[in-house]
């Protein structure tokens, strides 16, 4: 049997390991917590971020897509016909008389 | 208790009932319709599928454009005073593209449409029952930025493509227009427009996809895109210079004629492509409400019209083909008028050939002499050759309003009809359907159909066009024959004088009076052309066709000469060189 001194000396030890892996799992589990709860902060704020992003990216592709749209209009307008005849009247330009084959 | 206990427990309650709330509006509320207004479910409207010409230029193309709403409950400005300053831009593009230069009379009419639109958008913009109303449709970029330069809140704007037309009305009978159908929604009609609605018009996508309240898109929401898909495309085998050239031309033409109306068709005999189809007067498609409905029809293949003398060179080929008669077979009953089923037959210009052969019959346009050949043809076997050549049902050609013509019965048939059929009375044909049977001569005697598109392009696949018929009608040898015919009545004709020299051309002009109540009227003449060059290696078929000319009824004098001048302006364009030795 034991003496009593040790057997309370052994049974605060055992309290001191329990106390310590006790603090041990609590640290854990707060630093996943705090990590998670960053992580998600951190992740929410670049989605948002990529959001915002792809909103600016769509109306770019709006923007370039009307600008090419009215290009196009504006090319298919200049080489009409009916606007490179009257060019071609302002530069006395002149029907060809003779046909030239090679 | 110490404070830092009491300090902890208000922590965790807060907290936990923070989680709880979050937690009901998570998983048990679900908070149905709110998230509606956070999840924009957008329509994305297809692009309508252009139209090219054989070179690859727009011939329709699409222009960016606005659809105009306002929402009665965010306006900042009373109803009557959005209307007045927005009904300017919202009436006819007729005003708004020639502001100045205004007659008194078009300016009268401006402001009662002006008027009239004011009245309609404040009825519109002063219900308050609704939320959001359509004032105007297809509004051009430059109106849009004015009306957005005015500031309204309530107003807005929405993409609303449109039609586009680089060389304006041009080949307009041909290509059609776009319009709204009973919904709203763009629909093509007549032409082209109309006949490829359903390839031209695309499908349009929807866009599903969570925003937060800024409107950014939320990424791990809910997103559903379905791209719309642009219309396929049409790539013709129409040359906008060849059109350019013959509607300059048809145009002229009509003003120095006095006619109603003129239509001219060129086609390649060999693959069947139009090259070119025009109809003076025309519209504008753009503005096509500003014009008379009767224009929209395309008179090249809606039309039908008693051919006249140009169908003697069907009725000539059946009787070549099947050996009936010689170019030189002699006409033994030519001498003068002609009793037919209690009908006297006469020439157009009562001159009468005595044992005229086959080919002065073509010559002299004698409807006596054709009467000789259709009475050796007999009904059944001219009646087969104008089935083979491709009267009395469709061409094919790939257009909307594509007729028929009218041809009885063979039962039907009597002595006389045999008799007036045989130069180009009492059958009706369409412009087209003459073109492809001149076409068939030309081709050496074989029948290829008509047609306007040679390819349909979309993003993922190419679709070639060919004709849907090919056969042969008449024999290489007959068709030979004919042509030879047609070139002597080029060179020795009515209309010779007009023809460009050091080029063998081979064609028939036509003069067909206009049946009235049951009977001809003598001043209304439909005067034609049909032909080909050069005769040796045809590069165009063209037919050329008048309706009432007031300045002289006959073919000869209108169309032939129209004809000729098109056709020296094809000449120099395709580089065909004369034969300095003709």
């Amino acid at each position: 049997m034991l003496p009593v001194s040790d057997f309370k000396i052994q049974k605060k030890n055992n309290f001191n390991l329990i106390g310590k892996i006790k603090v041990r799992v609590i640290v854990i589990i707060g630093s996943l917590v705090a990590f998670s709860f960053f992580a998600q902060l951190v992740f929410a704020n670049n989605i948002a971020t990529d959001g915002q992003k792809l909103a600016q990216i769509q109306n770019e592709i709006k923007k370039l897509e009307s600008e090419n749209t009215t290009l196009k209009v504006k090319i298919a307008q200049e080489s009409s016909l009916a606007t490179l005849t009257q060019k071609a009247q302002e530069l006395n330009f002149r029907r060809p008389s003779k046909i030239i084959t090679p | 208790m110490d404070r830092i206990k009491v300090f902890q427990i208000i922590i965790y309650v807060v907290a936990f009932f923070v989680i709880a709330r979050l937690f009901y509006w998570q998983f048990i509320a679900k908070v149905e319709g709110t998230f509606e207004s956070i999840i924009s479910d957008s329509f994305l409207p297809a692009p309508r599928g252009e139209i090219y010409d054989l070179s690859n230029f727009p011939l329709v193309t699409n222009q960016e454009a606005f659809l105009i709403y306002g929402k009665p409950h965010d306006l900042d400005q009373n109803p009557e005073e959005v209307a007045k300053t927005v009904a300017p831009y919202l009436i006819s593009e007729k005003y708004a593209t020639k502001s100045a230069g205004l007659s008194e009379d078009e300016q009268k009419k401006k402001d009662e449409e002006i008027k009239a639109k004011e009245e309609e958008l404040i009825k519109r913009l002063s219900d308050k029952n609704l939320f959001w109303v359509q004032l105007g449709r297809k509004l051009p970029k430059d109106v849009k930025e004015e009306i957005e330069a005015k500031k309204i809140r309530g107003l807005g704007f929405e993409p609303d493509q449109k039609r586009f037309y680089p060389e304006a009305s041009m080949a307009a009978q041909l290509l059609g227009f776009v319009a709204f159908d009973k919904i709203g929604q763009d629909t093509g009609y007549w032409g082209l427009e109309g006949y490829y609605d359903r390839k031209l018009r695309g499908k349009p996508g929807r866009l599903g996809q969570e925003t937060d309240p800024l409107g950014f898109p939320i990424l791990v929401g809910k997103y559903r895109p379905i791209a719309s898909q642009k219309g396929a495309s049409l790539y013709l085998t129409l040359d906008r210079v060849v059109q350019f050239i013959v509607e300059e031309k048809l145009k002229q033409a009509v003003e120095k004629y006095g006619a109603k109306e003129a239509t001219v068709i060129i086609a390649q005999p060999q693959t069947g492509s139009i090259l070119s189809m025009a109809t003076y007067p025309t519209y504008n498609p753009d503005l096509f409400l500003e014009f008379d409905e009767s224009l929209y029809k395309n008179p090249a293949v809606a039309d039908t019209f008693e051919p006249g003398s140009i169908f003697k060179v069907v009725a000539m080929s059946a009787a070549l083909d099947l050996s009936i008669v010689q170019p030189t077979t002699r006409c033994d009953v030519c001498s003068g008028p002609r009793q037919i089923g209690g009908y006297e037959i006469s020439t157009w210009n009562k001159k009468y050939y005595p044992n005229s052969t086959m080919t002065e019959v073509i010559e002299h346009s004698d409807n006596v002499g054709m009467t000789f050949v259709s009475g050796k043809l007999g009904i059944d076997k001219f009646y087969d050759y104008i089935n083979k050549f491709g009267f009395g049902r469709r061409t094919g050609i790939d257009l909307e309003e594509e007729s028929t013509g009218f041809l009885r019965e063979k039962k039907d048939w009597k002595t006389i009809d045999l008799a007036t059929a045989s130069f180009g009375q009492g059958i009706a044909v369409t412009p087209i359907q003459m073109v492809q049977a001149v076409s068939t001569i030309a081709n050496k005697g074989r029948l290829v159909s008509p047609h306007i598109v040679a390819k349909i392009a979309s993003s993922d696949k190419e679709e070639k066009i060919n004709s849907k018929e090919e056969r042969q009608v008449i024999s290489p040898k007959t068709a030979a024959q004919i042509t030879e015919m047609m070139v002597n009545a080029v060179e020795n004709g009515e209309a010779k004088a007009f023809a460009p020299k050091g080029y063998r051309i081979a064609g028939k002009t036509g003069t067909a009076q206009i049946p009235v109540s049951g009977h001809y009227d003598p001043n209304k003449t439909i005067a034609s052309f049909v032909g080909f060059a050069p005769a040796d290696d045809p590069k165009f078929v063209m037919l050329v066709r008048f309706t009432e000319p007031t300045s002289s009824p006959f073919g000869s004098e209108t169309a032939a000469p129209t004809f000729f001048a098109i056709a020296k302006e094809l000449f120099n364009y395709w580089a065909i060189p004369p034969d300095e030795n003709k």
